[in-house]
C-alpha cells in the first residue's frame, strides 16, 4: 500500500509544480460549454434540454487532456524500468496514475459544473443527478484514457491517436451518463447503476491492460 | 497446423495450393448468385426491386464482423504465442474488413432512404456498426502510429482484442434494443426467414463474398512477407 500511495503523492507533487495545467484544462472546459450557446442560439428553453449533453461531450473531450503526457516523462526517465521491477508493479502503478489523474484533471471539472449548469439554465433539482453521473462518468473516462495512454505511447501524433483509440470505447459511457444524469427518478437511477458497473468492469480490466501495453511498450523498445 | 505455419515459405506454399480453388469457387459463387440476385430472383412485394442490395449489404456486414473477430483471434494468437504470421495476417485483414464496414454503412444508407426514409437512423445496429468502423480504424492507426512499423504490431493486438466486445453487441442489438433496423433472418432460432428463391442468391453471395475476402487477405499478406524480405536484404546488404 506504501508504494501505491508514494506514487500517487509523487504525481500530486509533479501536478503541483505544473498547476497552471489544471488552469488551462479547466479553461477548456468552459470555452467549450461557452461555443455551444453561440452556435446553437440563446433561447433558455433549448440550453435547458441541451445543457446536460453538452456538458457530458465537454467532459468527454476535456478528459482526452493530458493523456498524451502520461507516461512519456516516467518511460524518458527510467521510473517505469525501476517500477516493474519494485513491489508496486506495472498494475498498481497504473491504478495510481489514474488516481492521480483523475484527482488533478477529472475533480476541477466537477468542481465548476454546478456554476455552468447554472448559466446553461439547468434546473438545480437536476444538479445531484447530474454530478453523480459525472462522478462515475469521469471516473470510468479516466480508466479508459490510461489504457489508450498506454497503447499509445511512443507513437507518433499520440493525442490524436489517443481519441481515437479512446473515444468508440467510451460511447457507452457517454450513452448511460448522459442518460443517468437527464433522468427524473432521482439521483440512483438504473442507468447510474449500469454506469457504475462499466466503472467496475474497467476498474478491474483497464489496469491489466495498460500494465500489459506499457510492458509491451518497454521490452519492444529497448530492442 | 499453427507451428507448421510459422514459417512464412511454408505458409506461402499452402496458400498457392488453396489459391486457384478458391478463386474458382468464388468466382462461380459470385456470377451465378448475382445474376440470381439482380435477375432471376422476385423483387420483394413490399421494397420492389430495392431488396436487391441485401445481396451486397448482407455479405459486406458479415465479412465486417467476420474480419473484426479474425483480426481478434490474431491478436490473441500474436499476443499470447507471439505467432509471426497472425501479425501479418492482422495487418491484411484490418483494411479489407474496415473497407467491409464501409460498404455496409453506405449500402445500408442506400437502403435506408427509400424504406425508411432517412439515410441514416441513430438506432443501436447502426450506430455499434458504426463504432466497429471506428475500431477498425483505430486497430490500423495504431499498428502505423510507431516510427519503427513493428512497434505497434503488439499494441494493436492488444487493441483488436479489446475491441472484440462490440462484436456480439453489433450482431445482436437488434434482440436486445427495439431497433428500426430489421432482426435476424439468416441465423436465428427457428432456420432462415427467407423464401428459397431469395435465400439462394444470398447463400452464393455470402460463400462468394468469404472466398473474395480470403482471397485478397492472402494477397496482401503475400505482399506484406515480401516487403518484410525484401527490408531484410536490404539490412543484409548494408543499403
Amino acid at each position: 500500500m506504501r508504494p501505491f500511495i508514494a506514487q500517487i503523492s509523487r504525481d500530486l507533487d509533479i501536478a503541483w509544480q505544473n498547476r497552471q495545467d489544471v488552469v488551462v484544462m479547466l479553461g477548456f472546459f468552459i470555452i467549450i460549454i461557452a461555443l455551444f450557446p453561440l452556435a446553437i442560439g440563446p433561447k433558455s428553453a433549448m440550453l435547458q434540454s441541451l445543457g446536460i449533453p453538452m456538458i457530458w461531450i465537454a467532459a468527454l473531450l476535456s478528459s482526452l487532456n493530458g493523456f498524451d503526457r502520461l507516461f512519456a516523462q516516467d518511460v524518458r526517465d527510467g521510473w517505469l524500468d525501476q517500477i516493474s521491477l519494485s513491489a508496486l508493479g506495472l498494475g498498481w502503478y497504473a491504478v495510481a496514475k489514474a488516481v492521480s489523474h483523475w484527482l488533478t484533471a477529472s475533480l476541477p471539472l466537477l468542481l465548476i459544473t454546478p456554476i455552468l449548469a447554472l448559466m446553461l439554465n439547468i434546473a438545480t433539482t437536476k444538479l445531484p443527478a447530474l454530478m453523480t453521473a459525472l462522478l462515475v462518468g469521469t471516473m470510468a473516462l479516466t480508466l479508459l484514457g490510461i489504457i489508450g495512454a498506454a497503447l499509445a505511447e511512443g507513437a507518433r501524433r499520440s493525442s490524436a491517436l489517443i481519441a481515437i483509440l479512446v473515444l468508440p470505447l467510451a460511447v457507452p459511457v457517454l450513452i448511460f451518463g448522459a442518460l443517468a444524469a437527464a433522468t427524473d427518478d432521482g439521483i440512483i437511477s438504473p442507468h447510474l447503476m449500469l454506469l457504475g458497473a462499466m466503472l467496475a468492469l474497467l476498474l478491474a480490466m483497464a489496469p491489466l491492460v495498460a500494465a500489459t501495453a506499457l510492458k509491451i511498450g518497454e521490452t519492444e523498445s529497448g530492442i | 497446423m499453427f507451428d507448421y505455419l510459422a514459417n512464412p515459405s511454408r505458409f506461402i506454399r499452402l496458400s498457392n495450393r488453396l489459391f486457384m480453388p478458391i478463386c474458382i469457387i468464388t468466382v462461380i459463387c459470385l456470377a451465378y448468385g448475382l445474376y440470381l440476385g439482380l435477375f432471376s430472383s422476385p423483387a420483394d412485394y413490399q421494397q420492389g426491386d430495392t431488396v436487391r442490395i441485401i445481396y451486397i449489404h448482407v455479405p459486406a456486414a458479415w465479412l465486417a464482423l467476420f474480419g473484426y473477430v479474425g483480426l481478434g483471434l490474431c491478436g490473441l494468437f500474436y499476443i499470447v504465442w507471439r505467432h509471426p504470421l497472425a501479425d501479418i495476417a492482422a495487418r491484411a485483414i484490418a483494411p479489407v474488413g474496415a473497407v467491409f464496414a464501409f460498404l455496409t454503412l453506405i449500402t445500408g444508407a442506400l437502403w435506408g432512404k427509400p424504406m425508411w426514409g432517412a439515410w441514416w437512423v441513430w438506432d443501436a445496429r447502426l450506430t455499434s456498426m458504426l463504432i466497429l468502423f471506428f475500431f477498425y480504424l483505430g486497430v490500423i492507426a495504431l499498428a502505423n502510429g510507431f516510427d519503427r512499423p513493428e512497434r505497434g504490431s503488439r499494441p494493436a493486438a492488444l487493441l483488436a482484442m479489446v475491441g472484440v466486445i462490440n462484436v456480439p453487441i453489433v450482431k445482436f442489438s437488434v434482440d436486445w434494443w427495439n431497433t428500426l433496423h430489421q432482426p435476424a433472418s439468416l441465423l436465428r432460432s427457428g432456420g432462415p426467414a427467407i423464401d428459397s428463391s431469395m435465400l439462394t442468391p444470398l447463400i452464393l453471395m455470402l460463400i462468394g463474398a468469404h472466398g473474395y475476402f480470403i482471397i485478397v487477405v492472402i494477397l496482401r499478406m503475400r505482399a506484406l512477407l515480401a516487403e518484410r524480405r525484401l527490408a531484410a536484404m536490404r539490412l543484409r546488404s548494408g543499403a
